[in-house]
């Protein structure tokens, strides 16, 4: 099923808020927009953006290549993304990621065996003075969780094991 | 004229129009900035850093407005704090630029460090080794060691392909965007693009096929490293081992300035071969590119199955024998046939070879058909454009008409110059009866029914809508006109109907008005300045004939000709480079000269006669076609010119009007051109080369003449339409056909593909076929197997059935498809 017709009102109403003749700004909602079930862009989905919007496809992948927030890999549900740039650093984030590694049992880059969390490492997320902190982001959106211990983090994970089973 | 500035570039000064960028100016006065990321064809974007320059103005006082003086009386100059791109920023009155001082030095030499902390190095075994902008820079401004940890140099796979064509080296690539840019800013077809982002920048294609345009080859000569590079010349020779010669692109009537690359190499048997061709510029042609086509379509010249000898038909076999023999047999069979002798040659040969052909022809009194199946070349020597036209000066105010041709395919260069006009303003009209790319650029596009093409000029003639206004109101006007859809009859109604309405609209006698006819080959245009015309039925022609000389044509090949159901048939002498089915059924066969071998000229569809060189030694003992042609002539006691090409080019001069005062010489001389590319400073043009041995020169129409223009009546209509209940088979052009010089290319097999046909996807339901599906075409009686396309702009009772690819139709005709 192409994008359109997966979704075809959020289509039309991120296609509304463009001219015609600049369609092609649509693309950055377009492409959250083909994320958000699987949590990645695939090929297909990419080929829907450039066609709905007159672009080639090679210039729709270089804008998720470009966009950290983008996907093109299916990877875990959730990515769990830690900032460890200097100021969350002193405050303790890089220990964080370590032992959160350690308790996960996969290193920064990985998925969970269950394919829930995928760890990334990640450069200033403006919250320096609540770190350890780490985003979480899933086809839903982004949500922030600051002042995190690694058992906090690992009840979070918790529940969202639980979360995912009850709805299945 | 724009206002000038006048500043000092390392001491010298120069004056530049307003807005010309530091870089250029300092071009102008042979300084050399060093450059990666800018190129003078594309707009500046200071993403290397490279050409970083001191740069100072002079100090204006605020009270007064006026320069502050030094002591001395020179104006008192302040620099810039920090270094400054001299590829993004525009000159200034006054100013002061410093590309050679200790502190731009530095700059340079810090960018090259940077440059190479992840270049791999491998310069031996890289193809730019030799010609490359970084090797040079960096030997020129490098450092002698840089500072960081070799380990750091990322690594990928080396053998990267981005399509069959073009391979990426992505540890070389220093990201300048060249290639990216050059696709999507001068062909428009943005199918490489950067992914991800800092070190881990590469480029990629999503095509399908990769790297998915026809000017792909173009990057690898602004490439300023070796990161991207043919799969032709891959690992093929050293730059410095190799020869350099001038010649014109055979390809298309555009007539694309190249160079032959040459070496002598043991892999080659010992033989001298082509091993790249390369673009050689010429801004009123090609500028500094060439299409794929051109690129890659070379390897015929050395294939092993060229014709060595003269072979004559002894039973059901052609036997080798003397030069002596076949040339004796050739002039006893022409001369017992007299006035029934039939000349078929094709626009593949030069001017000289169809001069003496044409000769040959009149002097028996017998019959010079040109081989083909679109008519106007006689429109065009009357009414084609004026000398001193040049498409790059077509903007604003100014139109072109493109109609019944789909100009990217089958004529690349021109599509991408009419494309560059309309982008500068010009009012683009683009007429066909189905989409093509060039409508993404065009102010109007007309789409016509199949056999309204006349009324389509007549409707713009009469200038009753705004279209019909925009033309005939522009200042300058070309029309270019194709046979898409048509055959001979309909492509000669056409050319009528386009050469009224320029004369109408008073288009024609001046530079940059006129016609243009969009070719199937090369030199079609010289044949038809030559006298030669092709006729309706080349079938009968030929059953009526005598003997029958077939020069660089391959009619049997092409369904053109057949010997079923012939009773007395003709003898049959093929002058060819190759074996084709022509030459299989020959009773005489003369071994040719690929036209690399030899000199030569060529006429291009704007006109102008241009010089190609010998780049290769001749093959066995092949001969020129002109020098054959003679050879027979004399043998008739016809005069002949066998001595050289020029020699024939004298006397083609002498009895040709069009061509009054023309000489090699004046065809080999050269002026500076604009940029300046080509001579030690590959990092600034790229690896084009500058145009050494002739700019050509363009033909005077006799409109232009100021003799009497006689056009012939307009002709009711072009072509039929399809009737209720049938389907009509219309002929279009594809660059990458299956030609016999074509299909020895085999890097160009899948771009080539299978036969295919293209029909509208309701069309396709009525025949219970979807696209890709394989189904029978039968046309005339003839049947083959194809693959389905289809396309919602074609008409809907027409099927495409492209030329050259297998399929005999060359004119609109009624044709049967069957699902298989």
């Amino acid at each position: 099923m192409s994008l359109a017709e997966k979704y075809p009102q959020e289509v039309e109403r991120i296609l509304a808020k463009y001219p015609p003749e600049h369609k092609r700004s649509a693309v950055m909602p377009l492409l959250y927009l083909a994320q958000r079930e699987e949590g990645y862009i695939t090929k297909a989905a990419m080929q829907d953006v450039a066609q709905l919007l007159e672009m080639t496809e090679t210039e729709v992948a270089a804008i998720i290549g470009f966009y950290t927030l983008y996907h093109d890999k299916k990877e875990g549900k959730y990515r769990m993304q830690v900032c460890t740039d200097l100021p969350c650093a002193l405050r303790g984030a890089d220990q964080f990621l370590e032992e959160l590694c350690e308790n996960l049992g996969i290193q920064v880059g990985e998925t969970t065996a269950d394919g829930l969390i995928t760890l990334e490492e990640v450069k200033c997320l403006a919250a320096c003075d609540k770190a350890p902190m780490f985003q979480l982001q899933s086809g839903e959106g982004i949500e922030y969780y600051e002042n995190m211990t690694v058992d906090k983090t690992m009840e979070l994970i918790e529940a969202l094991r639980k979360a995912g089973k009850e709805v299945e | 004229m724009s206002k000038t500035v006048t500043l000092t570039i390392d001491g010298k000064q120069v004056t530049v129009p307003e807005g010309t960028l530091i870089v250029d100016a300092a071009k102008k006065i042979g300084v050399d900035i060093p450059v990666f990321c800018y190129h003078p064809k594309m707009q500046p974007v200071g993403m290397c850093r490279m050409c970083l320059v001191e740069v100072g103005r002079p100090v204006v006082d605020r009270a007064t407005g006026q320069v502050v003086k030094n002591e001395d009386g020179t104006p008192q100059i302040r620099f810039a704090p920090n270094l400054m791109t001299a590829c993004t920023t525009p000159v200034s009155e006054g100013m002061v630029v410093l590309t050679e001082s200790e502190k731009a030095h530095d700059g340079h030499r810090a960018i090259i460090e940077f440059l190479l902390t992840s270049h791999p190095l491998d310069c031996p075994i890289c193809d730019k080794g030799g010609e490359c902008p970084l090797q040079e820079l960096t030997m020129r401004h490098g450092p002698p060691q840089g500072r960081f940890p070799y380990e750091d140099k990322i690594h990928f796979e080396k053998h990267f392909p981005l399509g069959e064509l073009i391979y990426l080296d992505r540890e070389r690539c220093i990201l300048c965007g060249r290639c990216i840019r050059y696709q999507a800013e001068i062909v428009g077809e943005p199918v490489i693009g950067f992914y991800q982002r800092g070190r881990a920048t590469e480029i990629v294609t999503y095509s399908d096929p990769g790297f998915d345009s026809y000017f792909s080859g173009n990057t690898t000569d602004i490439c300023p490293v070796g990161a991207l590079t043919t799969a032709d010349f891959r690992f093929g020779a050293r730059a410095w081992e190799l020869k350099a010669e001038a010649s014109i692109c055979a390809q298309c009537p555009v007539g694309c300035n190249i160079v032959f690359n040459t070496r002598r190499e043991a892999k080659s048997g010992g033989r001298v071969v082509i091993k790249r061709v390369m673009p050689r510029q010429n801004e009123e042609v090609n500028e500094l590119w060439i299409c794929d086509k051109g690129r890659f379509v070379h390897h015929y010249t050395h294939s092993a199955e060229r014709l060595s000898r003269p072979l004559m038909r002894k039973g059901e076999t052609l036997q080798p024998v003397s030069w002596e023999d076949a040339l004796r047999t050739a002039a006893e069979k022409f001369e017992a046939a007299g006035k029934e002798v039939l000349v078929l040659a094709s626009g593949r040969l030069s001017n000289e070879d169809l001069f003496n052909l044409k000769a040959l022809a009149d002097g028996l009194g017998g019959r010079a058909v040109l081989y083909g199946d679109m008519g106007g070349g006689d429109l065009t020597t009357l009414v084609g454009v004026g000398q001193g036209t040049n498409l790059a000066t077509l903007g604003a105010g100014d139109a072109i008409l493109v109609i019944a041709s789909d100009l990217q395919e089958e004529a690349p260069i021109w599509w991408l110059r009419v494309k560059q006009a309309a982008e500068r303003g010009a009012t683009l009209i683009v007429a066909n009866p189905r989409a093509t790319k060039l409508d993404t650029y065009a102010s109007f596009v007309i789409r016509y029914a199949n056999g309204d093409e006349v009324q389509t000029v007549l409707n713009l003639a009469k200038k009753t809508d705004k279209i019909g206004q925009a033309f005939a109101e522009a200042e300058n006007a070309v029309v270019f006109f194709g046979s898409e859809g048509l055959g001979l009859e309909g492509s000669q109604r056409l050319a009528v109907a386009c050469a009224h309405l320029l004369r109408e609209t008073g288009h024609v006698g001046k530079p940059n008005n006129g016609l243009i006819g969009v070719w199937q080959r090369a030199n079609d245009q010289g044949a038809w300045e030559l006298g030669f015309e092709p006729v309706a039925d080349l079938q009968a022609a030929f059953e009526q004939a005598g003997a029958v000389y077939i020069v660089g044509a391959d009619p049997f090949g092409d369904g053109r000709l057949t010997l079923d159901g012939v009773k007395e048939r003709p003898f049959l002498v093929v002058q060819e480079i190759l074996p084709t089915p022509t030459t299989e059924v020959a009773d005489l066969v003369l071994p040719a000269q690929a036209y690399a071998e030899r000199e030569g000229t060529y006429v291009s569809g704007e006109r102008r006669v241009q010089r190609f060189y010998a780049a290769l030694p001749p093959y066995g003992e092949a001969r020129p076609d002109f020098a054959i042609t003679a050879a027979i002539g004399k043998r008739l006691g016809l005069d002949l010119e066998d001595g050289s090409a020029e020699k024939v080019f004298e006397r083609l001069a002498v009895t040709q009007p069009a061509f009054e005062n023309l000489t090699y010489a004046r065809l080999a001389e050269v002026r500076e051109q604009w940029p300046i590319v080509g001579r030690g400073d590959l990092y600034y043009g790229g690896t084009a080369y500058e145009n050494r041995r002739g700019l050509g020169v363009q033909l005077v129409p006799a409109a232009q003449r100021e003799e009497p223009v006689t056009l012939p009546e307009v002709q009711g209509e072009a072509g039929p339409r399809p009737e209720e209940d049938e389907w009509l088979g219309v002929p279009v052009t594809r660059l990458l056909d299956r030609g016999t010089t074509v299909l020895l290319s085999t890097l160009l097999h899948r771009r080539i593909g299978e036969p295919f046909v293209v029909v509208h996807p309701m069309a396709a339901e009525r025949l219970s076929l979807a696209e890709g599906q394989k189904a029978r075409l039968t046309v005339n009686g003839a049947s083959a197997e194809v693959t389905v396309r289809v396309d919602e702009t074609v008409s809907a009772g027409v099927v495409l059935v492209p030329r050259s690819m297998g399929l005999p139709l060359y004119e609109p005709m009624k044709v049967s498809l069957k699902a298989l």
